[in-house]
């Protein structure tokens, strides 16, 4: 039956905005702290998001103790999602969301929806970084994917994007993309970094790349692309301290396919609307340690929010956004007053950027990404120019999320977190 | 056998197809291309100029001001999204304002209605922001934008509602005099025709070199362009360039400048380089750098950088590059060759060509019909009506548009928001989408700012399914373009 008007306005205590596995794990925790009404809306014909396509193993060890498959993770949460009840709408996408909570959607089964939401979590994942953005010289023939692109492609749709493929971008995707090309029997004939160092998991690195003899050219960019119709080669430079090509260095590596792993964004075109306050330094809304974005009673959480190296750790921050929801709801949230969290020298994506001087937990995390590779260096977080906390580390890499945590009771005033070389 | 055959799809070829369709004539354009506007006139700043640069008495100056004057009517009848923004060119120092005074003068001669030449503070007044270093400007308000493959597309689309037939995948190798008749030779057959329009584009002089003792040579210019996301859109109004004077471009460039774009990104461009290969389409490095330095450097200038203060290099979602035809006798080729009666070029249109070429076609119809009497229709149809795209629609329209037909429902394109029902009117279209490109180039699926990271499997799929074909057969841009490969263990 289709709505012929769109009057009707539904009540929700909360939605969902996304369901893959951050909207999940929120919606799961949101139930288990008494919360029954939630609704998530997906904007796909499934739940469970990129885990869907992910056949590889390597998830849900911090999560469940089990090295699972990104499709075996996605079920856990899914048969939960049913067993619990919560409702979700897929084939349903988000157009607006507004200040006060009220959220227009529409589906082919239902048309324009209008939601009213006591609450709101924005888990909406992040996207590749395109080509485009990158401007590298060249033709734009087919043969140019992203590599979730091709991930869906191999996984969920049972084609080969390419036979002789190069591979720009050590991330975590292109790094497992590597392995599954050379399994299903394209050759993958080498995996450029521009950086000196990558920005996967160095468990890939050696699994994915080392294990299937595939080289890894560090230093190393595409300067151009070639091919009219088909590509059929790329030039690869060596580049300098600064990341520009090196004049000398080029070499032509014939090839069909270029695969790009350069860079994840978290996906945040809804926030305008809601006037929700947007990191420059994340790409996502700026939250305080409950994970509230600057509009009350909207919470972000999972890549949406900043982009993890680990599903493992989307569920958990995830689950922590999902319980703080449902304390708002229940109309237990504080009103404390709030210091500002500050990145400093070599510290980018710190999350939270505020901090409630009181809340139910003693003790705050914070994420964030070194901006560099550091060996023997001291994480600081500051305060009026006052050492409060500081850890220290042998090695920070920018490809592995750094964390620590500090006791709430031990700030006062805005904090600064930073990472000095020792 | 035809009355009159047109070579080339782009501006050029549609217009005239569209106005000779006027008449009673069996018109048939061929295409080299996989789809119609795949060459210059997809690939530009989307400008529609006012006619201030183009020097007095020449045919760029006089089929500028017409083409301009004409867009208004024009975009109407064929739902093409169109808008006056004005256009600003902006001096920083005291000679460039003597250059600034000197288009003026131009303009006035030319015939553009309305320019003046602006203090900072008028300046000022039309458009807050413009940076300390900004002294003055030319304001020409008959400047616009307008989206140029859909202005194209739809021309096309005009024409074929009028009988107009279009062969896509057709390249004419040879045009030559058989008897009485024109004898056009292609990879398709043999075409024969009493007219020829020659709207060849960046190879319209093998074309006219083939019939005409009056030889001319095309050079292909290369245009770079980059693309911000329309995220900025809000913070830019007027098309705003620099004057030409001292830039980088050797000269080729009518400046450095940021315009926006009807679809609500904002285009960089863009610099100019000759090339030897007519369908080189690569971007360089150079060119890129080129624009990237311009703006790293003068972006204060720009009003948009009182509240966006620094070049937001991460905004930028795609670069792009053109090629322009440019005549070794720098300026418009228009009209029937001398030596050669029935062939008719409209040759060297390189920019302001997507402004003039809608002039250029009215004219081209207009002079054949003259001289060869051809009688008008009396069941001719200027509209082109087509829907709203989703994303401009209210959520009443939304609801209506779904009421209708639940493919309104789902959305395919997330950056861009197109709905399925809209992919599948751009494959079933009078020339329908055959490939990924064509699908982009009629709905924006794919041209936002994951471009096509999501949904290009998807529009890959209602493609293969539409036009029932296998999936490993559909290609990005035609010809040889084949996005997959094989088979998950059939290799």
């Amino acid at each position: 039956m289709r709505n012929s008007s769109v009057e009707n306005l539904q009540n929700v205590d909360l939605v969902i905005i996304g369901g893959g596995c951050a909207g999940m794990s929120a919606a799961i925790s949101a139930h288990k702290n008494g919360i029954r009404d939630i609704l998530i809306l997906e904007r796909s014909s499934y739940l469970g998001g990129v885990l869907k396509q992910c056949i590889h193993n390597g998830f849900g060890i911090h999560r469940f103790g089990q090295d699972l498959t990104g499709s075996e993770y996605a079920k856990r949460y899914t048969d939960e999602i049913d067993r619990l009840g919560i409702s979700f709408l897929t084939d349903t996408f988000v157009l607006s969301l507004t200040q006060d909570h009220d959220i227009t959607a529409i589906s082919p089964a239902g048309g324009i929806l209008r939601i009213r939401a006591k609450a709101v979590i924005l888990a909406m994942g992040c996207r590749e970084r395109p080509r485009g953005a990158l401007t590298i010289p060249g033709t734009r023939p087919a043969g140019i994917f992203s590599a979730g692109t091709a991930q869906r492609y191999l996984n969920l749709e049972g084609y080969i994007v390419g036979k002789k493929i190069v591979i720009l971008g050590s991330g975590d995707i292109g790094l497992i993309m590597a392995r599954e090309f050379a399994i299903e029997g394209s050759e993958v004939l080498a995996v450029a970094e521009i950086m000196p160092y990558s920005s996967g998991l160095i468990r890939n690195i050696v699994q994915c790349l080392e294990d299937f003899h595939i080289p890894l050219y560090y230093n190393t960019t595409v300067t151009r692309i070639e091919g009219t119709e088909r590509v059929t080669g790329v030039w690869l430079s060596q580049v300098d301290a600064s990341r520009k090509p090196v004049p000398g260095t080029e070499r032509f590596v014939a090839c069909d396919t270029l695969v790009l792993s350069v860079g994840l964004i978290p996906e945040n075109e809804l926030c305008s609307e809601a006037g929700i306050e947007l990191s420059s330094d994340t790409g996502g809304a700026v939250v305080d340690d409950s994970f509230q974005t600057s509009v009350p009673g909207v919470f972000a959480c999972g890549n949406a929010l900043h982009v993890h190296d680990l599903v493992d750790f989307v569920s958990m921050e995830s689950e922590v956004a999902g319980e703080r929801a449902a304390q708002f709801i229940r109309g237990k949230s504080d009103t404390a007053s709030v210091v500002r969290a500050e990145p400093g020298f070599g510290v980018m994506a710190l999350v939270p950027q505020r901090v409630r001087l009181t809340g139910a937990e003693d003790r705050i995390k914070f994420q964030f990404r070194p901006r560099q590779r550091f060996e023997n260096a001291e994480i600081r977080i500051t305060s009026d120019g006052c050492r409060i906390s500081s850890v220290k580390k042998r090695v920070l890499t920018p490809g592995e999320m750094c964390e620590l945590s500090l006791e709430r009771s031990s700030i006062h005033s805005d904090l600064k977190v930073e990472v000095i070389g020792l | 056998m035809f009355d009159v055959i047109i070579i080339g799809a782009g501006i050029c070829g549609a217009s005239v197809a569209r106005f000779l369709s006027q008449y009673k004539l069996k018109i048939a354009v061929l295409e080299k291309g996989s789809d119609v506007c795949v060459g210059t006139s997809r690939s530009n700043s989307a400008t529609v100029h006012s006619g201030h640069d183009a020097l007095p008495g020449t045919q760029k100056a006089r089929f500028n001001v017409l083409g301009n004057a004409m867009y208004d009517q024009l975009c109407q009848e064929l739902s093409v999204p169109f808008k006056r923004n004005g256009t600003v060119i902006f001096a920083t120092n005291e000679k460039d304002m003597h250059s600034v005074c000197d288009l003026k003068k131009q303009a006035d001669i030319n015939g553009v209605p309305g320019a003046e030449v602006l203090s900072r503070e008028q300046l000022l007044h039309l458009e807050p922001g413009f940076g300390a270093r900004v002294l003055g400007g030319l304001f020409a308000p008959t400047g616009g934008i307008v989206c140029p493959y859909t202005l194209v597309i739809h021309s096309c689309y005009s024409a074929v509602q009028n009988g107009v037939e279009f062969h896509r995948n057709t390249a004419v190798a040879a045009v030559k005099k058989d008897g009485g008749a024109w004898s056009v030779l292609t990879d398709k057959g043999r075409f024969r025709c009493n007219y020829i329009f020659n709207c060849a584009g960046v190879n319209a002089d093998i074309f006219n070199n083939m019939v005409s003792e009056q030889h001319f040579h095309i050079t292909p210019r290369k245009g770079e362009h980059l693309v911000l996301d329309k995220s900025l859109a809000p913070f830019a109004k007027a098309t705003i360039c620099q004057t030409p004077t001292d830039l980088p471009g050797g000269g080729h460039t009518k400046g450095m400048g940021l315009m926006p774009s009807m679809d609500g990104t904002l285009i960089l461009g863009c610099p100019a380089y000759d090339s030897i290969y007519p369908e080189d389409t690569a971007t360089m490095r150079g060119g890129v750098d080129e624009i990237l330095n311009y703006f790293r450097t003068f972006w204060d200038c720009f009003p948009i950088s009182s509240k966006i203060p620094v070049f937001p290099e991460p905004k930028i979602i795609s670069s792009f590059c053109g090629v322009r035809a440019h005549p070794d006798t720098d300026d418009f080729i228009v009209g029937e060759a001398e030596d050669a009666p029935g062939f008719f070029n409209a040759a060297g249109i390189e920019s302001p060509g997507l402004t003039a070429g809608p002039a250029i076609g009215k004219h081209l119809a207009e002079l054949a019909s003259d001289k060869y009497g051809f009688i008008r229709r009396t069941d001719y149809n200027p509209f082109f009506y087509k829907t709203k795209p989703f994303r401009e629609m209210t959520e009443a329209e939304r609801q209506e548009a779904f009421i209708k037909d639940p493919d309104y429902g789902r959305l395919v394109c997330r950056c861009e928001q197109v709905t399925l029902a809209e992919i599948k009117a751009a494959i079933h279209a009078p020339i329908g989408a055959e490939d990924i490109n064509a699908v982009k180039m009629r709905t924006r699926a794919g041209m936002g700012r994951c471009q096509g990271g999501f949904c290009s499997p998807e529009i890959l799929r209602i493609l293969s399914k539409e036009l029932q074909r296998d999936p490993l057969s559909i290609t990005q841009c035609g010809g040889c373009s084949k996005v997959l490969l094989g088979k998950v263990g059939i290799c």
